[in-house]
């Protein structure tokens, strides 16, 4: 009977805590960089993200291969040259809304954060802190944020003929649709 | 102007042209088209995401930037915000599955969850689920 007392008490922490985190496995994540040439534009539709709300803690990891250019020999020139997709798969970032008060999750709206944590390609990791904005309406939970990396930061070579034409830093912009994590 | 002058001067140009022709056609060219692409492996949804559960090593090795025509049942479809749509099969799994994006809606709109696809994408690889990209419908008419 205590056993049984305590599994359902636990179960109850399980279900509370699984309440407050919200998942999307579809978030969008984008690249682009200006050049007189043309535009350099890849979108990736596949990135999975965390969002917990009691703690403000946010995950993201995506494919480097799940990102899609317009062109086949961009997308193989980026994975090969750039990325080294074989060798890195993986992009990931693990951070928290500093200003998470600011935010009420039980009311719509639009609310301005700022997110510090350890952004992660290339097998390089760097410390950043951006703006975004978390949005709430009947849906769900929307995340949203553009900012801006130097390639070379992440130990990305771009050679020089290449590197005059394009913009020292590249936008990224997220976008993420949550939903809550279904308990099972 | 001699004979030979003008032979040499048009088949130097032929080649220069050729050559900008060439690397224009490689700079533009688009992704294969995959609904008539040959598949380098047929697997159902299920299948397929076992494998890489099991041994993720040795399913990437096997099956990343391969092409496959993967068969699953429609568990969700998803419209990003771009001009793109993901939809996930059912696997053994209850929180792992196939995401497939698809470059354009185009007759996709019709597909329910619920319903069995047939589709062929390049695989991405292994996040929490097997992602395929650049997804075309498989139909009757271009099975292979």
């Amino acid at each position: 009977m205590k056993r049984l007392f305590l599994f359902l008490f636990f179960l109850n922490i399980v279900f509370a805590s699984n309440a407050q985190k919200f998942m999307t496995k579809n978030g969008y994540l984008s690249f682009f960089s200006h050049t007189p040439l043309e535009d350099i534009k890849g979108e990736n539709n596949q990135a999975a993200g965390v969002l917990d709300i009691s703690s403000g803690e946010m995950v993201f990891q995506a494919l480097i291969k799940s990102f899609h250019f317009d062109k086949a020999l961009m997308e193989e020139h980026f994975n090969e040259n750039y990325m080294e997709s074989d060798k890195f798969p993986k992009a990931s970032f693990k951070g928290k809304i500093t200003n998470l008060p600011d935010v009420n999750f039980s009311k719509k709206g639009t609310y301005d954060v700022t997110v510090e944590g350890d952004l992660t390609i290339h097998d390089v990791t760097n410390k950043v802190n951006v703006k975004g904005t978390i949005l709430i309406d009947d849906t769900g939970i929307k995340a949203n944020s553009k900012f801006n990396i130097v390639p070379e930061d992440f130990k990305i070579i771009i050679p020089g003929v290449v590197r005059d034409k394009i913009n020292k830093d590249l936008e990224i912009a997220v976008n993420m649709k949550y939903e809550p994590l279904a308990t099972k | 102007m001699k004979l030979y002058i003008k032979i040499a001067l048009f088949a130097v140009s032929f080649v220069a042209i050729s050559a900008i022709l060439a690397a224009l056609y490689m700079f533009n060219l688009k992704h294969t088209d995959m609904s008539k692409a040959k598949p380098d492996f047929i697997v159902s949804a299920t299948d397929l995401q076992k494998e890489f559960e099991l041994n993720e090593t040795a399913a990437s090795a096997r099956y990343i930037n391969k092409i496959l025509e993967v068969t699953g049942t429609i568990t969700s479809i998803t419209h990003a915000d771009s001009n793109y749509l993901n939809i996930s099969l059912k696997t053994g799994s209850d929180i792992s599955n196939v995401i497939c994006t698809f470059p354009a809606v185009g007759d996709l709109s019709m597909l329910k969850t619920g319903e069995e696809i047939t589709l062929r994408g390049q695989c991405s690889g292994f996040l929490m689920d097997v992602l395929l990209n650049n997804c075309a419908k498989v139909t009757k008419r271009n099975k292979e």
